[in-house]
């Protein structure tokens, strides 16, 4: 048995990301104790209509969110208890709404810093409707082996520490949040744990006091004693101890009380709960209240300390007499367990999962990212540069110097071509229309392929081919018109013998001045010489000599149209940012740049 | 509860028709001599000048002059401001018109859960203290409001005349308006007198109080609070609300001249205890602190930073409850930096540290805590199987 929140209660929650974590909380407790979960709707107007996911065991539910509180008791008519997490400007209307919804008995309010006035309003307009109104700042309230509402209880390993998947005989009501928890443990340890544990809040006036409660844990013939942790300020903890005394309760109850520093405080100094004032007159002093306690034949601890073996003599005088009989406790194996995550899983090393993805290349998981191994850090600081890291994560290894010279007048030289070409266009186009840097720059990228940019694999593997095979340029010039076709890497749109390519003469006599072994740029030479004496544009283009040099290198073929798509790159974005300084308009192409060879005009048939 | 001065106080009851006598809140003798000019009443009252500043005792420490002109005024006010007295420097005086009246009389509006108190006495000033039972009490349920009739009948049971009871009911109900409307905790008018000039009630002194968590709802509350120590916050009190205002969760500090004993505890409720528990086993309290609600890291960084400046401080009390939500790595995460980062300023040397929580992620919490005596912290972690208080007792040695 329990008291304001059991086995029926159904809850809905007003608020947003602090209710659904509250709702993930109570999801965990529900699954521990094995029922549905106890959350049937949230409302919150900003999302009204959509749906909030709440994991539950292993598997996720859905809980949809309302505007009002009116459409949420209509759709879930077993909804009988609200929990406020909305804003202190708000809370009031909040809580107001909720207590006028005929299908809300009990009101929980966890938000804080409500202004005094509206908690009194609330608790004024609770009273009036016969209902309850809890908080504002209150924890929550839960119900060993029932319910839970709110987060009171913390986190999953520590509901089954206190043994909450079953109920003790101790009533628990606290103003502080930490220290209810803090009780709960207590009682889970030096007795057979608790019944029902309310936050009432820390304010000055919560809307429902320690009697009102205790009255009700009187009523709950498995509530055996009931345990209130007080603060000095106000006089709820007098109201208290009165009723206590006041005629012979069934419960028994023990008390501690907080604020006896503020005797030995300098005058005027106050702190802690924002109810924990002491009044003008000393009255709500935390002596007053302790004596009050006291009076009234209560267990007064000298000191919170003194509290846990307080509990104990009260359970071992309650198994004594036969009102309470010990419960054993359950064996490790037994013990609620909430599922775990893959990650808990593969952490504790039970778990094992099949790589989605292998890379080799590159980690980050670290403090910062590492290429092949190397911290970028202790790269730039030991002087390496762009064309070192482009050699370790298309190639896993760390050129030298002089390869990366080689990569970096490559880049320089492939940067860009002018707006004409196939990608600067691409890309200048999309710029015009108004479209982004990453869509116009991909715009420009697509271009790149056997026609424009892209023959730089297919050049490399056909010239590597033939070295490998050891080919003569005849032989070879044979092969691929027999089976492939045009060879990559010869032949310029516009440059020809009498116009040679700039960057091509660049290239090939940087690198030939280097004293290196070039087998495949000797090769491509070769080859150049035999096609352009048969035709002049037949020269060895920029694509063919960059992927000579490039094989020579030792680069994997494969990654060898990513020199040109990296430089060119470069290029696009620079186009992209120059057409948006410009702030330029959209382009078309006018229409006598179309040769329009479609039929003429004609009239169109009945349709059969 | 937040203190609001007598300028700002005054100005809220006048707001809801109360009459209180002229006056003008000042930083400068100059400003009152130009001031004179635009405001004949400075010219033609007798004058009062005051410390406007949450001091107590004033008359005692010479911060409240009488019977001045504007000029014996200006000389006042030059003498008061700058005055240093404990931490505080007097930087504003109120200087209002002097009323001239025979008896004084006491009407409060007073909290309570389910309402409100509204108190009236025929008598005012210290009298009333020593006269507790001539105050007379009207409860009003919050929503309600007094009718003129039950405050009439309250006055005529605190012994007004017939003549004076409709007026006094009249001034109550105003200030029971103001009380109701600004969201006020307290608000005391001692004394309320009937000047010898007319016959209308005006309110001499106030005390207002006002809840500051209505604040949002009262967008011409342009006043600061005063603090309610009656001494100013401290450099480092006032980095730590400035922190508080900005972070979900909150941090507080509150020093005490003269400790030994530094309190770093978690939770508006545990702190408390903590703070007891001190004072119990005869330590002496260098600080209040307290964070709450799953405050960032950073937040709890600076706290740590402020409570490790403390002077000549020998414990250091990390103590917590088993907490709900918040995180224990994280916020310990916050401290072991603060730690750290005051070790590398020097602080910290021969101080014991003692740490006792529980809560989401302790083990973790409390592994990184424990880790920090191989950088030669004396620091002595325990987990939630030690009772709450009992650091308190190892670290004073009486157990």
């Amino acid at each position: 048995m329990s008291i304001l929140a059991n086995k029926d209660t159904r809850v809905v929650i007003q608020g947003g990301a602090a209710g659904l974590n509250a709702a993930r909380r109570m999801a965990e407790f529900c699954y521990m104790i094995k029922r549905p979960l106890n959350v049937e709707a949230f409302v919150y107007p900003p999302d009204a209509g959509k749906t909030n996911e709440v994991p539950y065991g292993n598997g996720l539910l859905t809980v949809p969110v309302y505007k009002t509180v009116g459409e949420a008791t209509a759709h879930h008519p077993q909804i009988n208890t609200s929990l406020v997490y909305i804003g202190a400007d708000r809370a009031c209307a909040a809580g107001m709404e909720a207590l006028n919804d005929p299908k809300i008995q009990v009101v929980s309010m966890i938000t804080e810093g409500v202004p005094e006035k509206d908690a009194k309003l609330l608790a004024r307009h609770a009273t009036k409707l016969g209902k309850i109104f809890n908080g504002p700042s209150s924890i929550g309230v839960i119900s060993a082996g029932e319910c839970r509402l709110g987060v009171i209880g913390g986190a999953f390993d520590n509901l089954v520490a206190c043994k909450l998947y079953r109920e003790g005989s101790f009533g628990v009501i606290t103003k502080s949040g930490g220290l209810s928890n803090e009780i709960i443990w207590i009682c889970s340890q030096f007795a057979d744990g608790i019944t029902t544990a309310i936050g009432i809040g820390g304010d000055a006036y919560p809307g429902t006091d320690y009697v009102t409660y205790l009255e009700m844990f009187e009523q709950d013939p498995q509530t055996k004693a009931v345990v209130i942790v007080g603060e000095m300020g106000g006089e709820l903890e007098e109201r208290a101890a009165e009723w206590y005394g006041a005629k012979k309760r069934r419960i028994k109850l023990l008390a501690v009380v907080s604020g006896f520093c503020q005797e030995s405080l300098p005058k005027g100094m106050k702190f802690g709960h924002a109810g924990a004032k002491e009044g003008m007159k000393g009255e709500g002093s935390a002596r007053s209240k302790a004596d009050a306690f006291k009076k009234a034949g209560a267990t007064v601890p000298e000191t919170f300390g003194a509290l846990g073996p307080a509990i104990k003599a009260t359970y071992e005088e309650l198994v004594k007499s036969g009102l309470v009989r010990p419960i054993p406790d359950l064996s490790p194996e037994d013990l609620p367990k909430l599922p775990k995550t893959v990650e808990e899983g593969m952490k504790t090393g039970e778990v094992m999962v099949a790589p989605l993805i292998k890379t080799t290349i590159s980690d980050d998981r670290g403090d910062e990212p590492c290429y092949d191994g190397y911290p970028a850090s202790e790269l730039i600081n030991k002087g390496y540069e762009i064309p070192h890291v482009i050699g370790l994560l298309w190639d896993k290894r760390l050129i030298s110097k002089q390869e990366a010279e080689i990569i970096k007048r490559i880049m320089m030289l492939s940067a860009d071509h002018g707006p004409c070409v196939s990608g600067a266009l691409g890309t200048i186009i999309a710029a015009c229309a108004g479209i982004g840097m990453s869509q116009s720059v991909a715009a420009g990228l697509i271009m790149i392929g056997p026609r424009f940019g892209g023959a730089v694999t297919d050049a490399g593997r056909w010239f590597k081919h033939a070295v490998d095979n050891k080919m003569s340029v005849d032989d070879f010039l044979a092969y691929m018109k027999k089976t492939v076709g045009p060879v990559p890497g010869i032949g310029h749109r516009v440059k020809s013998v009498r116009n040679p390519d700039k960057r091509v003469k660049e290239l090939v006599g940087y690198v030939k001045g280097l004293g290196i072994k070039t087998p495949h740029l000797d090769f491509a030479l070769e080859v150049e010489k035999v096609t352009s004496s048969k035709k002049e544009n037949l020269i060895l283009n920029v694509d063919g000599t960059m992927a000579a040099v490039l094989v020579d290198l030792g680069f994997p073929v494969d990654s060898l149209n990513g020199f040109f798509i990296l430089s060119r790159t470069i290029g696009l974005i620079g186009h992209w940012v120059d057409q948006k300084r410009q702030d330029s308009r959209l382009i078309r192409l006018f229409d006598y740049l179309v040769n329009y060879a479609a039929p003429k005009r004609r009239e169109v048939p009945p349709l059969k | 509860m937040a203190k609001v001065l007598e300028g700002p106080g005054m100005g809220l009851m006048k707001k809801w028709g109360i009459v209180v006598p002229n006056f003008v809140v000042i930083s400068s003798a100059d400003e009152l001599g130009k001031l004179g000019d635009a405001h004949d009443w400075l010219k033609k009252s007798t004058l009062v000048v005051k410390a406007h500043e949450a001091l107590g005792s004033r008359f005692k420490l010479g911060l409240v002059k009488v019977g001045l002109d504007l000029q014996g005024a200006q000389a006042a006010a030059k003498e008061m401001l700058g005055r240093q007295v404990g931490s505080i420097t007097v930087s504003q005086v109120i200087v209002s018109e002097m009323v001239p009246h025979t008896e004084e009389y006491y009407v409060a509006v007073k909290s309570t859960r389910e309402g409100a108190e509204i108190l009236l006495a025929n008598c005012g000033g210290i009298e009333v203290e020593s006269n507790w039972d001539r105050v007379k009490k009207l409860a009003v349920e919050v929503g309600d409001t007094p009718s003129p009739g039950a405050l009439e009948r309250l006055a005529k049971e605190a012994g007004f005349s017939s003549e004076l009871a409709p007026k006094v009911a009249d001034f109550a109900g105003k200030l029971f308006a103001c009380f109701d409307s600004e969201d006020a905790q307290y608000l005391e008018v001692n004394p309320m007198v009937v000047p010898a000039s007319d016959g209308q009630l005006v309110a001499l002194d106030a005390v207002t109080l006002l809840d500051a968590d209505a604040r949002f709802r009262h967008p011409d509350w342009d006043f600061p609070f005063a603090a309610e120590f009656g001494r100013a916050y401290t450099k480092h009190e006032l980095e730590v609300m400035a922190v508080d205002s900005k972070i979900k969760g909150s941090v507080k500090f509150i020093e005490i001249p003269g400790g030994d004993t530094a309190m770093l505890p978690a939770g508006g409720g545990a702190s408390v205890y903590y703070s007891d528990a001190v004072v119990a086993r005869g330590g002496r309290l260098a600080n209040y602190a307290e964070y709450s609600g799953d405050p960032p890291d950073w937040a709890v960084e600076v706290l740590t930073e402020k409570v490790c400046s403390l002077p000549r401080i020998k414990h250091i009390i990390v103590g917590g409850a088993i907490a709900n939500f918040t995180d224990v790595k994280k916020t310990f995460g916050g401290i072991i930096a603060g730690f750290r980062k005051a070790k590398g300023e020097g602080k910290l040397n021969g101080v014991q540290i003692w740490v006792r929580r529980g809560g989401p992620r302790e083990k973790e919490g409390l592994e990184a805590m424990r880790a920090l005596r191989d950088e030669g912290f004396d620091i002595h972690v325990f987990d939630r199987h030690t009772p709450l208080t009992d650091i308190v007792d190892m670290a004073l040695q009486k157990k």
